[in-house]
């Protein structure tokens, strides 16, 4: 299953609908599900967010394939090399005024998904989470 | 996603009904804005209706008990079901907030 959105964060409601109907597929429950919901709304908003220059609209590519045992996410982008793999998670440990505003969106990735690569190719940025059934 | 801000026993209430995304996050961050108005009032996130929430409104609630906790105002949070429980337990967000 593929969807395409462009680097607008009004298309974050398209990406929840598309996540429900590939887990309902999966068979995954309302729990889970809203796990990959969450992965992936925080994963595609970065790649909104970064990927392309202020100003420039580019598409995001969503591919997902379930087989047997898990579910494939990649998340695609024509923007500049971007590895969000490498970016340090949040400390969660902090109080809250010690507590900076950002950094939760990949360490839910992280968090959420059981594995998490990143590879740029044939200029494209891919980003792929899976999730074990 | 629906927010509605109500004055009830001293208390700032902020009502949530939906899902609070990324980009429902943009027009939730201006109907918060009365909250930062908190002087002399507690302030009590009424999620019964969340159905979700994504970093973007987590950040919200965080800009809204760091602008609290040195007015003297606590802020808590109600109705939290179990799935967002996880992911407040997730990123710490437990240890910031008070549930009631």
């Amino acid at each position: 299953m593929t969807l395409t959105l462009k680097n607008d964060i009004q298309d974050v409601p398209l990406l929840a609908t598309f996540i429900d109907e590939v887990c309902e597929t999966a068979g995954f429950n309302p729990s889970v599900t809203m796990q990959m919901n969450l992965a992936m709304e925080e994963a595609v908003v970065n790649v909104m967010n970064y990927a392309y220059p202020k100003g420039v609209q580019g598409d995001i590519v969503i591919e997902a394939e379930e087989n047997g045992d898990s579910v494939r996410f990649v998340i695609i982008d024509g923007g500049t090399p971007f590895d969000p793999t490498a970016e340090a998670d949040a400390d969660t440990t902090l109080s809250a005024e010690e507590r900076p505003i950002g950094g939760l969106g990949i360490f839910l990735v992280r968090q959420l998904m059981d594995t998490i690569s990143y590879e740029y190719t044939d200029g494209k940025n891919r980003l792929t989470l899976v999730k074990n059934k | 996603m629906k927010t509605t801000i109500l004055e009830k026993d001293g208390e700032l209430i902020a009502v949530f009904e939906g899902r609070l995304d990324t980009a429902a996050a943009v027009e939730t961050e201006q109907a918060l804005k009365p909250l930062y108005d908190c002087t002399g009032h507690n302030i009590v996130f009424d999620c019964n209706k969340l159905e979700y929430i994504s970093s973007s409104g987590l950040r919200l609630l965080l800009g809204v008990l760091k602008n609290a906790k040195p007015k003297g105002s606590r802020v808590f949070l109600t109705g939290i079901n179990d799935d967002l429980r996880t992911v407040f337990a997730m990123t710490g967000f437990t240890n910031l907030f008070e549930f009631k």
